[in-house]
């Protein structure tokens, strides 16, 4: 017995389930199939493993490339960039 | 879906604020030292740049508790510190217990089924236990998502991958524009070795 209040949050869970499923690597690879509820989950979660590991590895690069830089160089570009942006 | 061109304006700002805050352009760094502060600087541009969401400031609740990131983000957030790292109504302490209450209701399910489930039932158990399991591990990937259960959940989700994948892109462009100048160096200096060989045949 789904009452007004409860059909609207199920509209609500699959605008966002298919905007997650857009998103995720696998799931856009495989297609509009609908992907369970524990398939979903475990690839947000893998997602954003994946997503805080790339941001940890460019930290590392970021931090071996400044070093060889001086500190108005480095400044410069970051300027530059939000210029172009 | 995609951050907003003000999302990637605004992160760019902050990085750039947080950069020299901590001054991660002078050398007197270990790589270490500089890596940690240059993520820390990204974490809290990302969180600064998307505003006020629930991850957001879980985000910044999170990297309030280590230490050494206090003076850091002391300095950053300026007067709003004060405002963001307070716990509301003492909500620290309601999610640790609450950990406790779900792991023994948890130990107390898993026996319970154990000794009564038939094997028909066995299946559906097993796949609603899966998804029970995998929420708690997004609750945790998620800033601020303990206290958020399903619809919630996935939004701040939805919205905290989003802003990941920003935060991923303009630091790769970043790097790249850092070594766009390194590479034009090497490629000018194999450019005598080229004309030399060709003279020579």
């Amino acid at each position: 017995m789904s009452s007004r209040r409860s059909r609207v949050s199920e509209e609500e869970i699959n605008r966002l389930v298919s905007k997650l499923q857009s998103l995720l690597p696998e799931t856009r690879q495989r297609g509009a199939g609908r992907a369970s509820a524990a398939k979903l989950l475990k690839e947000t979660c893998n997602y954003i493993r994946s997503l805080n590991r790339d941001v940890d590895d460019l930290s590392d690069r970021l931090s071996a490339i400044m070093a060889t830089m001086d500190s108005s160089s480095a400044e410069a570009e970051m300027v530059r960039s939000l210029l172009r942006s | 879906m995609q951050a907003t061109k003000s999302f990637e304006q605004a992160f760019l700002r902050h990085l750039l604020r947080g950069f020299r805050l901590s001054a991660v352009s002078y050398k007197s760094m270990s790589l270490q030292e500089r890596k940690s502060a240059i993520k820390l600087s990204a974490d809290v541009a990302m969180a600064s740049a998307r505003g006020s969401r629930k991850w957001t400031r879980g985000l910044i609740t999170k990297l309030s508790r280590e230490d050494e990131h206090r003076s850091f983000l002391r300095l950053i957030l300026g007067t709003e510190y004060g405002r963001r790292t307070k716990p509301r109504h003492g909500s620290w302490k309601i999610p640790r217990s609450k950990k406790i209450v779900r792991r023994s209701l948890r130990v107390c399910s898993r026996r319970k089924n154990n000794l009564r489930a038939p094997h028909g039932v066995k299946s559906g158990v097993l796949a609603r236990t899966l998804v029970e399991k995998r929420t708690h591990a997004l609750k945790r990937l998620v800033p601020g998502g303990e206290s958020l259960d399903g619809c919630s959940l996935l939004d701040e989700a939805l919205d905290y991958v989003i802003s990941l994948r920003a935060q991923v892109d303009l630091m790769q462009k970043l790097l790249t524009t850092f070594e766009a100048p390194k590479l034009r160096a090497l490629s000018k200096c194999t450019l005598p070795e080229r004309k030399a060989s060709f003279v020579g045949k």
